[in-house]
């Protein structure tokens, strides 16, 4: 599989990921049998990071749906359990209702900063090796010596935000505790406290 | 090729645990460059599983899309698209903008403002901060303040600054200067990086960690202590009396404490706070020392008390004053 490069990585955090919760909305209403959202989306940031170039994609929404719908149509071909209705959902007659509007691009980006108000919910040294890395600017290992700790754990404390992230994306599902937990220990630190106000896409 | 439910085994790898593993090679690739065997490890697990590489290119993007800023790229933009302005960018602007766009941005709790505050030569000024903190800004400094709700953060360009740091156990409170960090909790403290001096810092009250970057050496330090953070020296902590605390922070109430200090050193020290000059003409006139309270806006007043009180001359030139032999 190709690996993303930062380039990719850079296109998908401006393009991509702000439908992300877009593109989940709409594949839970369609309800189709046998499919699971997270491997769709999976599926769907592995064509997007393997193809050749994108500087000739318009509109990133519409690609990134269109993109979810071949991996699906693909699967239900292959599938014995077929309904009818899912073929007719998605049919690129029915497409219209999935064409984004402009201005829902700046919007998009506006809601997906909101999903950082989640850092605050996280235990005080993974909140401040978070800060100080991505948004204070230094290097993991600087973090690591304003902290006082190795940049093993600072590492560990990144990946931790970065998972916590991820998954309130795809809030849909509860993020699983015993993940997290697994990471605590590992990281000795006190449990992730989820904030209450949790909302689905 | 796609595994899906239906035909899935029991052990089948749920996406959870690929986006365990995909945020951790992530963080691993932010950390820096990967070691040849790394790459290889990376490169196979992603090439398992279509999914693997698809969380990481997802995990990716995350990281990106909440870091500070990501490259611009204006080509690709569509006219109905907003511009990708950096985050950078964007705090700039606000902190320009001011109170409407910042209240618009700050229930985000991320966001930051930054602000500059300068004082020029022979000027003192305190600035109130939003937390209750002070900063007294020295002669010819300048600060720059970044508040966000996780770190209160100050980076001292030049100068000196004394810092009294409301209690806030919850927002470590830090100054950077010169490759050095001072992290505090709730304390008072100067800390001063001018042209002629090594970065110092002076505490006054309470605690606070000293960390030099470029070798990651760490020093605590308590009330009534200085350190001067020599490059290529250990970081070491000097007690000192309370009374040479106040001494050293007497530019607070715009003086200048010498105190057994040589005219060269006080010749320097005037310097900081004026462009009139104190020159020294005259052999073994440099090495003379002298001790006293001295208004660091005067340095004429200053040259002609030495004059009195060493049985010198002080000769007033255009540009400053002139000490020399009667």
């Amino acid at each position: 599989m190709t690996l993303a490069t930062q380039d990719r990585a850079s296109w998908m955090a401006r393009q991509i990921l702000p439908f992300e919760p877009a593109l989940r909305s709409w594949l839970r209403r369609k309800m189709i049998a046998n499919i699971d959202i997270d491997d769709i989306i999976q599926e769907s940031y592995a064509i997007l990071a393997g193809l050749d170039r994108v500087d000739h994609i318009r509109n990133a929404k519409s690609y990134l749906f269109e993109v979810a719908k071949s991996i699906i149509r693909q699967e239900l071909r292959r599938s014995s359990v077929v309904h009818l209705r899912d073929i007719v959902e998605l049919d690129p007659a029915n497409l219209a209702e999935t064409t984004p509007c402009p201005e829902s691009v700046a919007v998009a980006r506006d809601e997906l900063r909101r999903t950082e108000a989640v850092i605050k919910t996280l235990p005080a040294k993974c909140r401040e090796a978070f800060t100080l890395r991505k948004i204070q600017g230094f290097s993991q290992r600087e973090t690591a010596q304003l902290m006082a700790i190795s940049e093993k754990t600072v590492e560990k404390h990144i990946g931790k935000a970065l998972l916590t992230l991820m998954t309130t994306i795809g809030r849909g599902k509860n993020i699983n505790r015993d993940t997290l937990e697994e990471i605590d220990a590992d990281l000795e630190i006190e449990p992730l406290r989820l904030a209450g106000n949790q909302r689905g896409y | 090729m796609p595994t899906w439910k239906s035909s899935r085994s029991g052990s089948r790898e749920t996406s959870e645990a690929i986006d365990l593993a995909a945020a951790g090679w992530v963080a691993r690739c932010d950390r820096g460059e990967l070691t040849s065997s790394e790459q290889a490890q990376l490169d196979a697990w992603a090439a398992q599983d279509t999914r693997h590489a698809g969380a990481f290119a997802r995990a990716m993007a995350v990281n990106i899309a909440f870091t500070g800023d990501y490259p611009a790229q204006p080509g690709a933009l569509s006219q109905t698209q907003a511009p990708a302005i950096s985050r950078r960018q964007m705090l700039a602007a606000a902190a320009g903008v001011g109170a409407l766009a910042v209240t618009g941005i700050s229930g985000y709790g991320l966001w930051q403002r930054l602000d500059r505050e300068t004082t020029a030569k022979g000027h003192m000024r305190l600035i109130p901060l939003a937390d209750g903190s002070t900063a007294t800004l020295n002669t010819d400094s300048a600060i720059s303040i970044a508040y966000d709700e996780h770190l209160r953060r100050i980076t001292l360009h030049q100068g000196e600054a004394l810092f009294d740091v409301a209690k806030d156990a919850t927002r470590p409170f830090l100054v950077d200067a010169g490759g050095v960090t001072v992290r505090a909790v709730g304390t008072s403290f100067a800390v001063k990086w001018t042209a002629q001096s090594a970065i110092g810092v002076i505490m006054r009250e309470g605690t606070v960690d000293v960390v030099r970057h470029a070798d990651g050496s760490r020093v605590r330090m308590v009330a009534d202590t200085v350190l001067d953070a020599v490059p290529g020296d250990r970081l070491v902590v000097r007690s000192i009396t309370a009374g040479a605390v106040q001494s050293a922070l007497a530019w607070k109430d715009g003086q200048i404490d010498l105190n057994r200090m040589t005219i060269a050193q006080a010749a320097n020290e005037f310097s900081r706070y004026s462009d009139r000059k104190i020159a020294i003409d005259g052999p073994g006139i440099a090495d003379l020392r002298i001790t006293g309270l001295y208004p660091a806006n005067d340095p004429d007043g200053f040259a002609e008390a030495v004059a009195l009180a060493l049985g010198l001359n002080a000769r007033k030139t255009a540009d400053g004053v002139v000490l020399q032999r009667r």
